[in-house]
């Protein structure tokens, strides 16, 4: 089984305004560990830097700093050369991530072969349709000819997730898996995510933006705001006894179906980002304080993860001193 | 899919429905094109007239000579005019202009096919891999290409060819020179297009699944440019026959080679046109000017698969084009006739005044395979109410919106059914008779729309200023260039925008923010009714929720009623009076969303309540640790359950 | 300020590019240059004698023994003087005059041309596209003959019609010959009737590249967001396609403008042969037939710094039209 263990990722894109380049930190010292078996859901709105965390770990960017790390089934480091044999990606969008050119069964094979799982037509052509029919997409034959404008939004997904498989990796990076498909097809494109960690005990790194999906879906839960995990801890936790600011107003945001009240609505929830942040790109402190309902002089300094409950952690200095019990959660109406 | 304009939404509900897709008939399999099916030009008469044209000379360039006799004879009969022996006549000196035309030919297009050759590898060495590999690479091959592209050819080719003695002026001399000129413009549309395709999901898949670059350059992204650059190797070709000949007539082509090019420099030499001999002077230009179109026409027919929106309109649709709709025939007259009989009950829903009642509307994409897209559709809009329309895409819930303000396109169309709006002065208006000018003034003074992708729903290029004021100039003549400055600053204030911002483009604007100005704009006129095509899905939910503060507090405080367009239906049960949700162009539940968010009755609503699992309560139809076969079957994208038509009669009948 | 300093830069590259390249043509030459271009001169009977050699080998440095480094900043100092040379077709008049005689007409004549085919063909374009599917589109089929119709030849069939058969026009010349060039309005009249044909035939066959161009860009802009939200604001038809389909659409255009200025400067080139304008392109040729190395590299360099002036021209006109280049990004 594969553990893959991420230390002070760091990501700076650099931004050329005039003759000067100055640097975006799209990522800042981001940690996170996935564990077979559970998935860890990274939380946040677009711009906060979770998209590149998860190219980062799928070696489509270089991180700035910080390491990536994937241990085998044999208790050792995972060498350069293997690392895509262990850790794949399914990407956002299945319209854009199949190439229109080439049949389902190309998609399917190449991992394949490239990872030395099949050899000789025969055994490729069966691996595929085993791989087609593990992501309940049949008559597998039929499918494995097809070209993606054939298919629907939903079987698109479940071809990329076949193809995430095809190596045989034992780590998952699911960036935003279903945020293109259509509602009513959503949760079964999860569940079957779902079925597969259970049968092949995948670590799954769940990259999204909606709370209630991450809440359910997974066991931990990261809450991402401009490149900082300014939150993280069980999901349940995360999502009804929220200790950021950010994640308060985040899941007050939320439509909740379980929650119909228009007077929700009208009340105030936080102050919008103002386009661009308000706050220089080399700001040393608290990167939410220009939108925090909440934030005082402490806040011009960075600062560190407090503990507020059970392996949950708030980077916010009004839970400096709330120790392992914390305080009342100022959002608990939301668990009425 | 979350930018779907309407023909696209009715072209994705064919292979979402289960039908389309499992046990797929051929017919809809062959259909679509994938492949190297995909890279077959549709077949159109220009594109059977250019492959003609190009075929003919081709044949001619290469059986002529054999077929016609040595055109170097001279005999003693000059200028003769065509007919007899000589079906084109003769030359000066007698030599038979068919036979000199055959030989010119071929020649020619050995010239224009080595220079295409050379030319389109030059520019997909210097294109597609500066393009794909980028940083410093491609900074230095694209600045050497612009450069290459800026210093104009055929003068530089003259210098060569002027240093260059006579005797070494071959014809592959001239080709390489040509091709070492030409080549520039096609490498930038290369790099263009490889930088397009390089950020594309697919490559980055293939990166992760562990492809080598070279095989990503030629098996993922080469295969999606051969359109491209088979338009390129055409231009190519065409751009190198026409130098060719520049460069023979001006005496500095290829020595010792038959081209059209140096045909034309003896006929011009001979005083051709001026001794009146048509026959030798015309006939190389026509066969160099119809080879170029016939290129030209074939290269229409690839531009069509490079970008699909320039394919012909079908026929059944240009008639109408889309804004004056299928109602013309109707006119003037009937544009404000009263609707009797038809108002009453619809005025009485939910203990409001209708402002809008539409019956039975039926709105069908035309083609070879019509598509019904909104079937028997009947709604009432309450005066101040927000009435919500949830779909998922390809529901007809935007064709639907679209079809109520007669924005469809072709081949969309409305087949039947009524649009009535009931003014506030009690006068009733069908908008689906209201002439063009009438609908033109109708629109947005009294309707207005705010549509989902803000980013392409502003223009780019004028700001926001002018595109505030575009609706009051029209609209309101009479206001002065002061009035309608405060105007537009006032609504910018109502939505919370800064009016200084009145001078921005759009693209200096976030995404929330842009999408306030177009709740702005769509404010301008005080209108009854607004329609909204998910405002919101593309934002973040902080954003969302401060947008629909806003509209919840506008409508309270300006009076205008809402129709909200959303796949999002636990936003509907929270923001709107009525829900009304729409699957494959019907509405299968009408109902306030109260009783919605209570007692669904169709299956299929509560399908799609069941898709958004509670942030706070239970996990609902979420079963993590095992997959809930009963309620998605593979490969079905929209496919509940059957046996629903009931209830939809009993919920539209309501 | 990023794009306007961007694009000055480029032109400096480019400029630098033409000058390099003008350098290095004659010394890439197979063989001893100085002997070749003798032996050309030769075989048409040209004068050989020693002082001939002694000019084309200072041109081309072959004297000196200088290594090439130093020969060539000297080139590079001589152009940024305006020294070219002397001509030796029309010695001993310097390059730099004679050009200078025939660049105005040039730039009056290809600029018209260009201008107008332009204008034209854009706003055919824009109106071809934005009535697609009308009887317009048949316009299109027609267009493509004409772009693949040589230059010289239409000139020369323009010609035998117009001048020689109706005679409507003057056969060739910039101006009445009987007339001596100055601002007086003859003569002005003169030439605007000289040149009504030469720019006729280049707008000819360069309006048909613009007009499909415009059509495509207009069709694709069609079916943008932004024109279906100004059909759903009420307003005019005639405004949504001028201000909103027209005015994205022809951006383009304006890009590409460098690649279709190139082909109308060539184009123009071989039509000014054709109705022996005194324009520079027919003095381009007579330099090629006369062996007048230093006018040949001359006029192309010239050529090539008004092409580029042009597209510099267009560029920084670009950034005022397309709002979002100035956003540095």
């Amino acid at each position: 089984m594969t553990t893959l263990e991420v230390r002070g990722l760091t990501k700076d894109f650099s931004i050329r305004s005039g003759l000067r380049h100055s640097r975006l930190r799209a990522v800042d010292n981001v940690s996170l560990t996935l564990t077979p078996g559970r998935t860890v859901a990274l939380v946040g709105e677009s711009g906060s830097g979770k998209s590149t965390v998860a190219r980062m770990i799928a070696r489509l960017e270089k991180p700035t700093a910080g390491e990536i790390t994937a241990t085998g089934p044999d208790g050792r480091r995972v060498a350069d050369r293997a690392y895509r044999d262990h850790v794949q990606m399914v990407f956002q969008d299945p319209f854009a991530s199949l190439n229109p050119f080439h049949t389902v069964e190309h998609h399917l094979a190449r991992p394949l072969k490239l990872h030395g799982r099949a050899r000789g037509k025969a055994e490729v052509a069966q691996k595929v349709e085993q791989l087609l029919e593990r992501v309940n997409l049949s008559p597998a034959a039929d499918i494995a000819q097809r070209r993606p404008h054939e298919l629907s939004g939903g079987m698109r997904q479940r071809v990329a997730i076949a193809r995430a498989l095809a190596p045989g990796a034992q780590v998952v990076i699911a960036d935003e898996p279903v945020s293109m498909l259509d509602v009513s097809i959503r949760l079964g494109v999860l569940n079957l995510l779902a079925r597969l960690q259970r049968e092949d005990d995948l670590a799954v790194l769940y990259i999204t933006h909606d709370l209630a999906t991450a809440r359910h879906f997974s066991d931990d839960i990261l809450v991402m705001y401009r490149g900082r995990v300014v939150e993280r801890g069980p999901a349940d936790e995360v999502i009804l006894n929220p200790q950021h600011p950010y994640t308060r107003i985040l899941a007050a945001a939320a439509p909740d179906p379980d929650v119909r009240d228009r007077a929700r609505l009208t009340e105030a929830t936080g102050i919008e980002p103002a386009g661009n942040s308000a706050l220089p790109g080399d700001d040393p402190g608290c990167t939410f304080r220009d939108r925090c309902p909440e934030a005082f002089e402490a806040c011009a300094r960075m600062p560190e993860d407090f503990a507020v409950g059970y392996d949950h952690y708030a980077k916010c200095w009004l839970r400096s001193g709330a120790g392992s019990a914390g305080r009342p959660a100022a959002g608990g109406n939301a668990t009425a | 899919m979350t930018n779907i304009d309407p023909p696209a939404e009715a072209a994705e509900a064919a292979p979402d429905t289960p039908a389309g897709t499992i046990g797929a008939s051929p017919a809809s399999r062959r259909s679509g094109a994938g492949g190297w099916r995909s890279l077959v030009p549709r077949w159109s008469p220009k594109l059977g007239i250019g492959l003609s044209l190009v075929g003919a000379i081709a044949l001619f360039g290469i059986l002529g000579p054999v077929l016609t006799g040595d055109p170097d004879t001279i005999r003693d009969i000059s200028m003769t005019p065509p007919g007899g022996e000589f079906w084109l006549g003769t030359t000066q000196t007698g030599q038979d202009v068919l036979a000199l035309l055959a030989h010119s030919t071929r020649g020619s297009l050995q010239i224009g096919l080595l220079v295409g050759v050379l030319a389109t590898l030059l520019s997909a060495v210097f294109g597609v891999i500066g393009g794909y590999v980028g940083g410093a690479v491609d900074e230095g091959f694209s600045l050497f290409s612009n450069v290459m592209l800026v210093i104009p050819g055929l003068p530089l080719v003259i210098v060569i060819a002027g240093f260059v003695p006579v005797e070494q002026r071959g014809w592959w001399t001239i080709a390489v020179v040509l091709a070492i000129t030409g080549w520039a413009a096609s490498a930038r549309v290369l790099r263009a297009q490889t930088l397009s395709l390089r950020n594309r999901d697919y490559v980055a898949a293939a990166k992760v699944a562990g492809e080598k670059p070279w095989r990503i350059v030629s098996v993922e992204i080469l295969p999606n440019l051969l359109p491209l650059m088979a338009s390129q190797f055409v231009f190519a070709v065409i751009l190198a026959i026409l130098s060719e000949a520049g460069l023979s007539f001006l005496g500095l082509g290829a020595s010792g080679s038959d081209t059209l090019g140096t045909m034309l420099y003896y006929a011009q030499n001979g005083f051709a046109l001026q001794r009146e001999a048509w026959w030798w002077f015309g006939p190389p230009g026509l066969v160099i000017a119809l080879f170029g179109c016939g290129l030209s026409l074939i290269n229409f027919s690839i531009d069509e698969i490079i970008n699909p929106k320039l394919r012909t309109v079908p026929a059944a649709a240009r008639r109408t084009r889309g804004r004056t709709g299928g109602a013309e025939r109707e006119g003037r007259s009937a544009a404000a006739r009263s609707v009797p009989g038809r108002g009453e009950p619809g005025r009485r829903e939910s203990g409001r005044d209708a402002v809008l009642t539409v019956e039975n509307l039926n709105v069908v994409y035309r083609g070879e395979k019509p598509v019904h897209a909104v079937k028997d559709v009947s709604l009432t809009l309450g005066r101040g109410e927000i009435l919500g329309l949830a779909g998922e895409s390809g529901c007809g819930k935007t064709t639907l919106a679209y079809a109520i303000n007669r924005l469809h396109r072709p081949p969309a169309e409305v087949t039947s059914g009524s649009v009535v709006f009931h003014d506030r002065d009690g006068s009733d208006l069908d908008l689906l008779a209201l002439g063009r000018e009438d609908l033109r003034a109708f629109r947005w003074s009294k309707l207005s729309m705010v549509f989902q992708g803000a980013m392409n729903a502003l223009n780019p290029v004028i700001s926001v200023r002018a595109q505030l004021e575009d609706v009051l100039t029209t609209h309101r003549p009479e206001m002065s260039a002061r009035a309608r400055r405060e105007r537009c600053a006032e609504v910018l204030r109502l939505v919370g925008v800064d009016p200084r911002r009145l001078d921005s483009f759009p693209h200096e604007l976030s995404g929330g923010m842009r999408q306030r100005v177009m709740i702005a704009m769509a404010l301008l006129l005080d209108p009854q009714v607004m329609i909204m095509d998910e405002p919101t899905t593309a934002l973040d939910v902080v954003v969302q929720r401060g947008i629909l503060r806003e509209i919840l507090r506008f409508r309270e405080e300006l009076g205008f009623a809402v129709v909200f367009i959303t796949h999002d239906l636990p936003l509907l049960l929270e923001l709107s009076d009525r829900i009304a949700v729409m699957r494959e162009g019907e509405v299968v539940e009408y109902a306030t969303a109260d009783e919605i968010h209570r007692a669904p009755r169709h299956p299929y609503t509560r399908r799609l309540l069941d898709s958004f699992p509670s942030l706070t309560g239970e996990r609902g139809a979420f079963i993590r640790t095992g997959e809930s076969s009963a309620r998605e079957r593979p490969g079905s994208g929209s496919g509940a359950g059957t046996g629903t038509k009931t209830i939809v009669k009993e919920a539209g009948s309501r | 300020m990023r794009y306007y300093a961007r694009k000055l830069g480029f032109y400096l590259v480019a400029l630098w590019a033409a000058l390099t390249l003008n350098f290095f043509i004659p010394r890439m030459m197979p063989g001893n240059p100085v002997d070749t271009l003798m032996a050309k001169l030769q075989q048409r009977g040209g004068a050989t004698d020693p002082s001939v050699r002694r000019s084309y080998e200072l041109l081309l440095g072959t004297d000196t023994g200088e290594p090439l480094v130093v020969q060539y900043l000297s080139y590079l100092a001589n152009m940024f003087r305006g020294d070219l040379g002397v001509s030796v077709s029309v010695f001993p008049a310097e390059v730099a005059t004679v050009i200078g005689d025939a660049l105005p007409w040039t730039i009056v004549l290809v600029g018209l041309a260009t201008a107008l085919s332009f204008l034209l063909g854009v706003g055919l374009g824009a109106l071809v596209g934005w009535k697609r599917g009308s009887w317009l589109d048949s316009l299109i089929p027609a267009t493509t003959v004409l772009a693949a119709v040589p230059y010289f030849w239409l000139a020369l069939i323009l010609v035998a019609i117009f001048a020689t058969g109706l005679s409507w026009f003057p056969l060739n010349g910039g101006y009445d010959v009987i007339l001596t060039p100055g601002w007086d309005g003859e003569f002005i009249a003169s030439a605007v009737y000289h040149g009504i044909l030469p720019a006729l035939t280049i707008v000819i066959s360069s309006v048909g590249g613009w007009l499909l161009g415009m059509r495509n860009m207009m069709v694709s802009t069609v079916s943008e967001d932004y024109i279906l939200t100004a059909q759903a604001k009420g307003l005019r038809d005639r405004r949504i396609m001028t201000r909103y389909a027209a005015r994205n659409a022809v951006l383009p255009s304006v890009a590409g403008f460098a690649i279709s200025l190139g082909f109308v400067v060539s184009g123009s080139v071989i039509t000014e042969q054709v109705f022996s304008y005194p324009g520079i392109g027919s003095r381009l040729l007579q330099a090629v037939e006369n062996n007048d190395y230093a006018l040949m590299q001359g006029i192309f360099l010239v050529i090539t710094v008004a092409v580029l002036g042009a597209n510099l021209v267009v560029d920084l006109l670009y950034g005022l039209i397309d709002p979002r280049t100035r956003a540095g990004n």
